[in-house]
């Protein structure tokens, strides 16, 4: 039966924990030597809007394992613009590849291409809905800063109502064993109530704060995130809540070497650059992890994992 | 009104199937669903609108006089009046009677609430829509995985 990536609320924690040991392995593993993985394989990476960094970290990750990309970066670039359905882009694309990662403003739009195609399907992105690699790349950075996800305590900063990535993110630790997380965020960007219910029953817990400086003192990590501008229907909005949370470096002062910084990228202001300095910022080497993440998924939808001897 | 007065206004079928505990305004809607169901057609239909119910207060009631009743009805049934009784009607005699659940899957049978829902932009695509947990009366579309209310998706039944 073919696999696909379509959401984090499809995966078990043993499952989420199977990639994260996947992504290790493949971590582990000699860029030259990764380019014998997939000869001959085509990845299609069909991106109906923009996404610099997680196509290009798609397209990277199966270049590094030795296939071949075909694809579009928007969808001014499809037959979308000549009127092809989303269902007919996926049907007749399935004839010229062997896996396909998809990105699309609508919701349900990876779960679709999955229903109809025989081929595995990543969903790189379902509009407000789901982003799991993204979820999963994260899940694997902070695994490899703390050595575990179990028991840290973690900040959650900016918009928190609109972020798909914080709302991922968010249901994947309630799973894990006691995560303790701090909310911050303006009033009118909080994290959705029925994903503060979704904590009971669980060992996680939700705690909020105004002050970014009392979760930096409190916490292991702090997940910052972009206000995203394009949420707001009120630019007047936006301006009131832009800047709402810088990260300073001097706000830094006295954590604990171990503390991080993390970010799924793009930032705008939310964090200072005199932070990428130190040795708190974790949000390039996240970037990076984001290959090795995509590395591993490609190679376990394909059925082509690494042997477990290999180093 | 005597209890007579009201056995004369719904009278007895010989045969077919009585909707029954229908909530008191809901009878004209489920009339609209059987109307939707071409092999219905040529059924006998009587309608009953208000009637007093020891259970309910008030209710209608709606008989039927034909052979079978269509799954998809009874879908649509328990989308939009869950708790409704059938009862199969024999020789004047009532020989079977089943009460309308909420079911754990509703199979293309209502629209997303969500607008930017794919199932909303392509409309032939089937719509799934399962039930968080037994007892719940929210649902969770299987693509666009957008929560709503039983009541939210019975506003939007499918033509």
């Amino acid at each position: 039966m073919k696999k696909d990536l379509i959401s984090i609320d499809d995966l078990r924690l043993e499952q989420i924990l199977n990639y994260l040991d996947l992504a290790a392995r493949v971590a582990a593993i000699p860029d030259a030597e990764k380019f014998r993985f997939l000869p001959g394989r085509i990845l299609a990476t069909l991106f109906f809007e923009p996404s610099t960094r997680t196509r290009l970290s798609f397209e990277s990750a199966m270049t590094r394992l030795g296939g071949r990309v075909i694809g579009f970066s928007e969808a001014a670039g499809s037959s979308t613009a000549k009127g092809e359905s989303f269902s007919d882009t996926i049907r007749t694309v399935e004839q010229y590849a062997d896996i396909i990662a998809v990105r699309h403003p609508k919701e349900g739009t990876a779960r679709r291409a999955a229903e109809i195609s025989r081929l595995p399907i990543l969903n790189a992105g379902d509009g407000a809905n789901q982003h799991p690699t993204q979820t999963l790349l994260d899940l694997y950075t902070i695994r490899k800063f703390f050595g575990q996800v179990d028991g840290l305590r973690i900040a959650l900063v900016g918009d928190l109502k609109y972020s798909r990535t914080i709302h991922s993110l968010c249901r994947a630790l309630l799973m894990f064993d006691g995560v303790a997380m701090t909310l911050v965020s303006p009033e009118s960007l909080k994290l959705p109530g029925y994903l503060l219910k979704a904590a009971k029953g669980t060992t996680a817990t939700f705690r909020e704060t105004s002050s970014l400086e009392e979760a930096i003192r409190e916490t292991d990590l702090v997940y910052m995130t972009r206000i995203q501008k394009e949420r707001f229907p009120d630019v007047v909005e936006y301006e009131k809540v832009k800047d709402a949370y810088v990260l300073e470096a001097g706000m830094l002062a006295g954590v604990p070497a171990r503390f991080k910084v993390l970010h799924p990228l793009p930032r705008v202001n939310e964090i200072s650059p005199d932070v990428d300095a130190t040795p708190h910022a974790g949000y390039f080497e996240q970037a990076r992890n984001g290959v090795i993440m995509r590395e591993a998924l490609i190679l376990d939808l394909l059925d082509a994992r690494p042997a477990r001897s290999t180093p | 009104m005597t209890p007579q007065s009201q056995i004369l206004l719904i009278p007895k079928i010989e045969c077919g199937y009585v909707i029954d505990h229908i909530p008191a305004g809901l009878g004209i809607q489920v009339m609209a669903l059987i109307g939707c169901h071409p092999e219905l057609e040529a059924a006998v239909v009587t309608l009953g609108l208000n009637y007093k119910s020891t259970r309910m207060g008030r209710k209608d009631m709606i008989k039927l006089q034909t052979k079978s009743l269509p799954p998809r009805l009874l879908q649509m049934l328990a989308l939009v009046s869950p708790g409704v009784t059938i009862k199969r009607i024999a020789n004047y005699e009532v020989v079977e009677k089943v009460v309308i659940q909420v079911p754990e899957l509703f199979d293309n049978l209502a629209r997303c609430i969500n607008p930017n829902c794919i199932t909303n932009v392509e409309p032939h695509i089937g719509t799934r829509f399962k039930r968080l947990e037994s007892g719940s009366r929210h649902f969770k579309c299987a693509h666009c995985e957008r929560v709503c209310t039983l009541d939210e998706l019975a506003g939007h039944l499918k033509a």
